[in-house]
């Protein structure tokens, strides 16, 4: 590897992609179960590696995140147990069942609101007809 | 004090003496009748029914001022027990004060706290409402309306959008090109077509950054001295992870939608 200096301002801006990237990836579970799989979780400097990357949690660079939940599982990663237990594939697959379902909780409370508004528009309109028949 | 009498005592235990008195001096005169008069005897009765009856009086007349006094005190202990009532009224008044002003000054202490904490970071709206687009107009918070089982879209990247990414184009170029990491730091644009800067020239091929914000205003240096050991191992790293993420059993490699 070559010498340590300061890096350039390309340097940096590439670096920074790079671990936008990275910490984004975390996000998924299955992902981790990868990375798990392969031993990276038992390796010390990746573990700091791991603990680094938690500058992301900085409202300042946090902005640039597309997906949120990843600083979730980056906290969960800073555990020795989470990292032992994502080795675990039920566990993965938990994880991810749960994150979808999860995901979903917005879409069906809207369904339900829309659902629950159409009937009563519905009943108003049944309700409507009967008072004109009395008369 | 305790060998005092109370007054209706010493009035029962005259009245007593009177009646036996009386009726000593009634056996007396009735014994007049068949024996000799015992006249002395007799005489001292009387004198003893007389102060018998002298005590008797002076008792009552004792027990009338007695009752008088006994008013008064009855008197006294409804205006005390009025007096107590007030009292206890204005202590039950004053507590429910003392709870509600400190519930008021709880609350106000919260919201002072809430007042600091907000003015401690605070965030510029636009900002905000930039971030809560970008997290949501693309579905990665939020499931899409129309989502059902079997859709691919999911709330993380998948590996193939991993692989469309920075760190995936990166690790192909290492891998064809046979570029070193540091080559590559100091030639970004070769793969690239358009403008100087790396960040414009992704603009169209992945969904990671948003294209405007990547001017990094006032990002801290400081996490230089850290992350530098770390950057030559972990991309060299990503590039065989995403290679290979395709063995991965637990994600499909069909067409993304997105």
């Amino acid at each position: 590897m070559s010498t340590r200096g300061v890096e350039t301002d390309e340097q940096q801006r590439i670096r920074f992609q790079v671990e936008l990237e990275f910490v984004q990836c975390f996000a998924n579970p299955n992902y981790l179960h990868f990375l798990a799989q392969r031993g990276y979780f038992k390796d010390p400097a990746f573990v700091n590696y791991i603990k680094y990357l938690q500058y992301w949690k900085e409202p300042a660079y946090a902005k640039y995140l597309k997906y949120p939940m990843c600083l979730h599982f980056l906290d969960l990663l800073q555990y020795e147990h989470f990292r032992k237990e994502i080795v675990n594939g039920q566990c993965a697959r938990f994880i991810d069942d749960q994150q979808i379902l999860h995901w979903q909780h917005y879409t069906r409370k809207r369904v339900k609101l829309l659902q629950s508004q159409a009937e009563k528009h519905m009943m108003t309109i049944q309700n409507e007809p009967t008072p004109q028949k009395s008369v | 004090m305790t060998s005092h009498k109370s007054t209706r005592e010493v009035l029962l235990t005259c009245i007593d003496d009177i009646e036996i008195i009386a009726k000593e001096l009634l056996d007396n005169l009735i014994a007049q009748k068949q024996q000799k008069p015992v006249s002395a005897e007799h005489s001292q009765l009387v004198e003893l029914v007389l102060q018998k009856d002298t005590e008797l009086k002076a008792t009552l007349k004792l027990a009338e001022e007695q009752g008088v006094l006994q008013q008064k005190v009855v008197a006294l202990e409804t205006e005390v027990e009025r007096h107590d009532i007030e009292i206890r009224n204005l202590q039950k008044q004053l507590k429910e004060a003392e709870q509600l002003l400190a519930t008021a000054i709880f609350q106000a202490k919260q919201k002072l706290q809430a007042i600091d904490k907000a003015n401690s970071r605070p965030v510029n709206s636009e900002e905000l409402i930039k971030f809560a687009h970008r997290i949501s107009a693309s579905n990665a918070v939020c499931a899409p309306l129309n989502w059902q089982q079997g859709d691919l879209r999911r709330p993380y990247p998948t590996d193939i959008e991993m692989r469309l990414g920075f760190l995936g184009r990166l690790g192909e170029m290492n891998v064809n090109g046979h570029m070193s990491f540091p080559e590559l730091l100091h030639r970004p644009n070769h793969s690239m077509q358009q403008g100087s800067s790396v960040p414009n020239s992704q603009a169209g091929t992945y969904s990671w950054l948003s294209q405007n914000d990547l001017q990094m205003p006032g990002l801290s240096v400081s996490h230089l001295g850290v992350g530098g050991g770390m950057d030559h191992k972990t991309p060299k790293k990503e590039n065989e992870d995403v290679d290979v993420m395709s063995t991965d059993s637990s994600s499909s490699s069909s067409s993304d939608s997105q």
